[in-house]
């Protein structure tokens, strides 16, 4: 029936609002990393249960892409936040 | 008469009668009413059969929980079948009919399975209806479902509206008796958004079914006066007839109110009933406690209900149940409804309590029968006596009703419906709500507790509780006295030894205790598998009354404490919700977005034929005066287009306008070829991958200016586009200076194609178009004649001479109006969706038909798009795979048939000749196919196994699915202009 | 050449309503959109040159992202403006033509908007001023409130018929009329 996101930048929406893309850990290879980072990279996910990070877009709203940290057993969503500064706290 | 109304009394309105009928049969009852009270006050005891026994059935209960008396309401198809009529509210011209009987209620055929029912216990369908296995579907299956069931859907649509809606509050109080309506009270004071729901269509809850003194005035009085306060808050919302029927993740609710349920005929401007997902802060759940059956023999007869239905009907509805009732109780519920119908002058027959001992008091001259069990209920559509059983000694009863007691369950399914398990508290004897947090508080006797007092100051001490954990405060509302309380205590009693009869626990489902006790034996011990062996707690009321007993019982049977046992897990929805409701206006034409082109006018007025492309509706063909089918118009298309000029709407494809120091270098990623030194005002048509090296979506890209690119995509990949441009923007690589906007819907934009578009192109475009001003991938912005600007652009899809130019949206209809005109010396005709397929696949140009999420850059012949010598792109690593680069993957061809008159079909398999159909023989499939105009002949594009080496192999085209085999010669994909010289001339 | 321009609704609005009901959907005419974006770090400076802008109102779309929508200011001046404003700070892309402005109100909008769209429309969680980009009626919009019982909704103009028709839709029990903006 319903369950909300807390959009960094617009507030509480439902997920109706949102795509969910996957595993919000991956980091892709560079050009020159091995056959099996990239297979790793493109082909392998992991099925966890419980607190989990996520890439949620949020494509009726601000259509940025956001990590949502939650337990995808309970739907405990632990926090939000924008995916363009956890990608440049990665590459940083 | 046995069930008959006050001559005063109830809060029912008597000056204002209200005509029903119940089976066809014409009754009186009063606004206020439910079908259930007006039924009892017209001494209607039988008003329903059971599921499987076909048992005479009648109103057990005042309330949802109700599992007998469901009938079908209104006529045509209006009807709703499985409606409760204990909460189904009178309406002047309600028609109600009983369900599951024939030839009629009274006289019902089906009763005889009672006769069979030694071999109708639980697990019967399993055992029975196993072979021959041919049978199930025939035979078996119509059997049970004309034998067994509840009522009966009509086939006809549903005349009348559903809405849905969001509603915000700080506090939502679910349940408006007395301690939903001091929590309201107290949040309400405060200044908080709050909701108060009760699924009643009159506030107040059990205070409306009581005979209390509250602050020295009636419980109704006290009612109104928190209600006209809260009402003239405008930060507080009432719903009454809302259910609240599910908690969902983050605190929200669902709730379904019915808006115009008691309306015979509703408005068709408003909703019959609305759908609410209410955003609650905090909620708190006050909704009361629901009283258990007794389960003994013949619990089940027409005049058996619960103390505390016989109370409501009495205190609230002035109708008595019967003229000499007895009352079976384990507890003080028992005694405060003998008290009552003492009150009102109804003859008590007794009072049987099942304890030894009890700890009340009866108004003198009732007989109390301590220590003594209820073995029979006699009568058949009514009840007509009762045997009685104390300590080996058997008495009849004379009666014509019998009020039940077992006791009382808190309703807390709310509070469990996400997971959490209620606890057994040996003190309450009852299942108590888990601690889920301060999101959601029980309250009241929801929470366990009983009398009106301790409800009410316990509403008080929950809403301040909630507001805390908010970081308010509030001030304690006044809480006034209560008199003439009763004590509600019980002991346990699980199941009355000695039954002579079927003794009920789940009444909708007629299982008896003796089904649980076979499910036990038969290794289905597990309440969860109980429930699904025997059905108990199972269909529309999902086990209300019967589950908590159940538990008990199988407890009983394993000497173990109900908190062994547990009970099945609670789910949404409370009560049965509607699709209706769940639709709301999404139904029909509603259900998804139309998305329409800025040139459906313009198409429609030049007759066109749609096609619904995912939302959009696009021109399919413009059929002419005395063309005989789609075909003759769409080889008319493509041959103009050819030999003189045709127009095409391609507004739909996507359009994103890249911006930035790093647009080029972004799109040199996205893309497998290069974009870095595109020329400003030149376009290069460009393939996307996945990142596993498959070809992703395709389209051109102009650059309109050093740092602004204009990015076009397919229609159907618009948006996922979009999105993945924005991941590889906002997550790959956040560091570079890139960003874009949709500008898909801004323009109309129209293909205007063939040898003479340059002619009519120069009518309208004040800017030189010649072919030495505006080469092949030229991209300008120009100047119509008369001053509007627009964005042209020459590039084909069809292989010829062609040019899109764009308008902004609304100048859409009155350009490509123009263009027709300019174009009617050159034989200018529109053309739709049809004959750009065919236009293309002649040319051997792929769309997602080819590029079908399997096929690589190479295998669509498109190799020379992939550049190796960028040093990093989206699927450029994982394309040097091995099994991405073998050399028998499927590669694009072109196939002629050998005989000219066989049509080639989409999807058909490819197969060496001789060879037999099968996986390992299987040479590829056909993706496109069509008559060629062009050719005089069918085509098709296909891929097929190292295709590229087989031009001029003979191949067998099989597709068994049409029944169709012949031969075909591969050939090259590019039917037409190999050399593609007229996108040059 | 003249060409006419077409409003995407005129098939659905029969003309202009001689007498509006208290609950009316207004459609604005030819209203002036442009999505403004903001260069990189320059988001702050981008938004104060939009605030001192005349006759517009700006609306949020995202991060760094906006809608300036005008029912005054004509498309080629806004467009002149923000060229000359905005350079170093934003780019700007005229949408005047693929967005279409549904102007709501009367005294129970909310209740209509609340069948529409998700979000809290209470004062106190959306003042006069406040904007959103939200789903509305299946489809993506962005909402401003312009006054206590007034509400903008700009929505791409493909949708718009869907989008109107649901509104008007949710607005029955309101009796709500609907026409172009006299405006």
């Amino acid at each position: 029936m319903a369950s909300l996101i807390h959009c960094p930048h617009c507030g509480s929406r439902p997920k109706e609002e949102f795509s969910i893309r996957g595993d919000a850990s991956l980091v892709r290879p560079s050009p020159s990393a091995s056959d099996e980072e990239w297979h790793r990279y493109v082909h392998i996910r992991d099925n966890p249960k419980g607190r989990y990070k996520e890439h949620w877009h949020h494509a009726f709203g601000c259509r940025r892409w956001l990590v949502v940290e939650r337990d995808n057993f309970t739907h405990e969503v632990f926090s939000v936040t924008d995916a363009a500064e956890a990608a440049k706290a990665v590459q940083a | 008469m046995s069930a008959h109304r006050l001559s005063s009394g109830g809060l029912v309105d008597r000056s204002r009668s209200l005509g029903f009928s119940f089976d066809g049969l014409d009754l009186k009852g009063y606004e206020g009413d439910t079908l259930a009270s007006a039924l009892l006050a017209n001494d209607q005891l039988l008003v329903g059969r059971s599921f499987k026994y076909h048992r005479p059935r009648g109103i057990v209960t005042a309330g949802s929980a109700e599992p007998n008396a469901l009938v079908m309401i209104g006529k045509g198809a209006r009807t709703e079948p499985n409606t409760r009529a204990t909460v189904a509210e009178l309406y002047n011209g309600l028609v109600a009919t009983s369900q599951n009987r024939w030839p009629s209620l009274k006289y019902d055929i089906g009763s005889l399975n009672s006769l069979l029912s030694p071999f109708l216990g639980a697990g019967f369908y399993y055992k029975t209806f196993m072979w021959p296995a041919a049978f199930w579907e025939k035979v078996y299956e119509p059997f049970i479902r004309r034998a067994a069931g509840l009522g009966k859907a009509v086939m006809e649509a549903d005349p009348d509206r559903y809405e849905k809606a969001w509603a915000h509050c700080d506090l939502l109080v679910v349940g408006a008796g007395p301690a939903g309506l001091m929590a309201a009270l107290t949040a309400a004071r405060a200044g908080l958004r709050v909701i108060l729901a009760d699924e009643g269509f009159r506030l107040g809850g059990s205070l409306l079914s009581e005979r209390v003194s509250i602050g020295g005035t009636a419980p109704s009085t006290f009612v109104e006066t928190i209600l006209s306060e809260l009402a003239g808050f405008p930060w507080v919302t009432l719903m009454p007839r809302t259910t609240v029927f599910g908690w969902y993740d983050d605190n929200v609710f669902g709730a379904v109110e019915k808006v115009q349920k008691h309306i015979a005929l509703p408005s068709l401007d408003l909703p019959v009933e609305r759908l609410w997902r209410i955003v609650a802060r905090r909620a708190i759940m006050a909704t009361g406690a629901e009283e258990r059956p007794l389960v003994f023999g013949g619990n089940d007869r027409p005049g058996v209900m619960t103390a505390g239905a016989g109370r409501t009907y009495l205190n609230r509805y002035g109708v008595a149940v019967g003229r000499k009732v007895a009352v079976f109780t384990n507890g003080g519920s028992g005694y405060q409804a003998a008290r009552d119908l003492a009150a009102q002058g109804i003859d008590v027959a007794a009072v049987i309590d099942g304890r030894p001992a009890a700890g009340d008091n009866l108004p003198n001259g009732i007989r109390l029968i301590q220590g003594g069990g209820v073995v029979k209920v006699k009568g058949r559509h009514r009840v007509g006596g009762l045997l009685v059983e104390r300590s080996g000694f058997e008495e009849s009863i004379d009666c014509d009703a019998l009020l039940m007691s077992g006791g009382w369950s808190p309703i807390i399914h709310l509070a469990c419906q996400r997971g959490a398990k209620p606890y057994w508290s040996d003190e309450k004897q009852a299942f108590l709500a888990p601690d889920v947090g301060r999101q959601l508080l029980p309250a009241g006797s929801a929470s366990g507790l009983s009398g009106i007092g301790a409800c009410l100051r316990d509403g008080v001490a929950k809403a301040l509780s909630a507001l805390a954990s908010l970081d308010l405060t509030a001030t304690s509302p006044d809480v006034p006295d209560v008199e003439g309380e009763y004590d509600a205590s019980f002991a346990p009693l699980w199941y009355v030894p000695g039954a002579r009869d079927k003794a009920f626990v789940d009444f909708q489902n007629d299982v008896h205790v003796k089904d649980l006790g076979l499910a036990q034996r038969e290794g289905f011990g597990h309440i969860e598998h109980t429930k699904r062996y025997t059905t108990s707690g199972m269909a529309t009321d999902q086990g209300k009354l019967g589950n908590v007993n159940a538990t008990g019982i199988i407890a009983g049977m394993k000497g173990v404490s109900p908190a062994e046992i547990g009970v099945t897990t609670f789910r949404p929805f409370y009560t049965p919700v509607s699709f209706g409701a769940m639709a709301g206006t999404s139904r029909g034409e509603h259900s998804r977005p139309v998305r329409r082109s800025p040139l459906h006018g313009w198409a429609k007025k030049n007759g066109a034929v749609f096609v619904e492309a995912g939302l959009w509706h696009r021109s399919s063909w413009f059929p002419r005066d005395g063309e005989k089918g789609w075909r003759q118009s769409v080889d008319r298309e493509v041959m103009n287009a050819r030999t003189n000029v045709g127009l095409c709407d391609v507004s739909t494809l996507g359009k994103i306008e890249v911006f930035g120091n790093d647009a080029a270098e972004f799109l040199n990623r996205i893309y497998s070829n290069a974009f870095l030194k595109l020329p400003v005002g030149r376009a290069r048509y460009g393939l996307m991958l996945r990142e596993d090296g498959i070809v992703y979506d395709d389209g051109t890209t102009s650059r309109l200016a050093e740092n602004h690119f204009f990015v076009t995509t397919t229609t159907a990949y618009a948006a996922e586009v979009m999105t993945h441009m924005e991941y590889c923007a906002q997550v790959l690589w956040p560091d570079l200076d890139v960003r874009f906007v949709s500008s898909s819907d801004q323009w109309a934009q129209m293909s205007l194609v063939g040898p003479k578009a340059r002619l009519v192109l120069q009518q309208v475009v004040e800017d030189d178009v010649s072919n030495e001003a505006f080469p092949f991938l030229a991209v300008r912005e120009v100047t119509l004649k008369g001053g509007l600007r627009a964005r042209l652009f020459r590039i084909s899809f069809s292989g010829e001479l062609a040019y899109e130019l764009a308008v902004p949206a609304g100048y859409g209809e009155a350009v490509a109006d123009a263009l027709m005109e300019a174009g009617r010396p050159h034989d200018i005709c529109a053309y739709g969706v049809e004959a750009l397929n065919v236009l293309r696949i002649e040319k051997g140009h792929v769309t997602h038909n080819e590029l079908n999420g399997t096929t690589t850059p190479d295998d669509v012949g498109l190799g020379k798009m992939f550049s190796v010598n960028k040093p990093d792109f989206i699927g450029k690593r994982l394309s040097s795979r091995f099994g991405l680069t073998a050399a028998d993957r499927l590669q694009l061809v072109g196939l002629k048939p050998v005989d000219k008159a066989k049509e080639i079909k989409a999807g058909a398999h490819l197969l060496k000749e001789g060879a037999a159909p099968s996986m390992t023989n299987d040479q590829g499939h056909v993706t496109s196919a069509c008559f060629s105009p062009a050719l005089g002949h069918p085509i098709a594009l296909a891929l097929l196994k190292s295709g590229r080496e087989r031009f001029g192999e003979k191949i067998v085209v099989w597709d068994k699915l049409r029944g169709e085999e012949f031969v075909a010669e591969v050939c090259s994909p590019v039917f037409i202009d190999p050399d593609s010289q007229k996108l040059h001339q | 050449m003249n060409y006419v321009h077409r409003h995407v609704l005129e098939d659905l609005i029969t003309g202009f309503e001689g007498s509006s009901n208290p609950h009316h959907l207004a459609v604005l005419k030819r209203p002036t959109v442009f999505s403004v974006l903001a260069r990189p770090g320059r988001e702050a400076d981008a938004r104060n040159v939009l605030a001192n802008l005349q006759g517009v109102s700006v609306r949020i779309s995202g991060p760094g992202e906006w809608l300036v929508v005008s029912e005054d200011v004509a498309i080629d001046s806004l467009a002149r403006t923000l060229q000359d404003s905005g350079t170093g700070l934003f780019d700007a892309v005229d949408q005047s033509d693929g967005r279409v402005v549904l102007r709501l109100s009367g005294p129970q909008v909310r209740k209509i908007l609340a069948k529409c769209l998700a979000v809290d429309l209470h004062a106190d969680a959306f003042p006069v001023g406040a904007s959103a980009a939200t789903q509305c009626c299946h489809a993506a919009a962005n909402l401003a409130r312009t006054d206590q019982d007034t509400f903008e909704l700009v929505v791409s103009r493909s949708f718009a018929g869907f989008v109107f028709e649901e509104i008007l839709e949710m607005g029955r029990e309101f009796a709500m009329t609907a026409g172009f903006s006299a405006g």
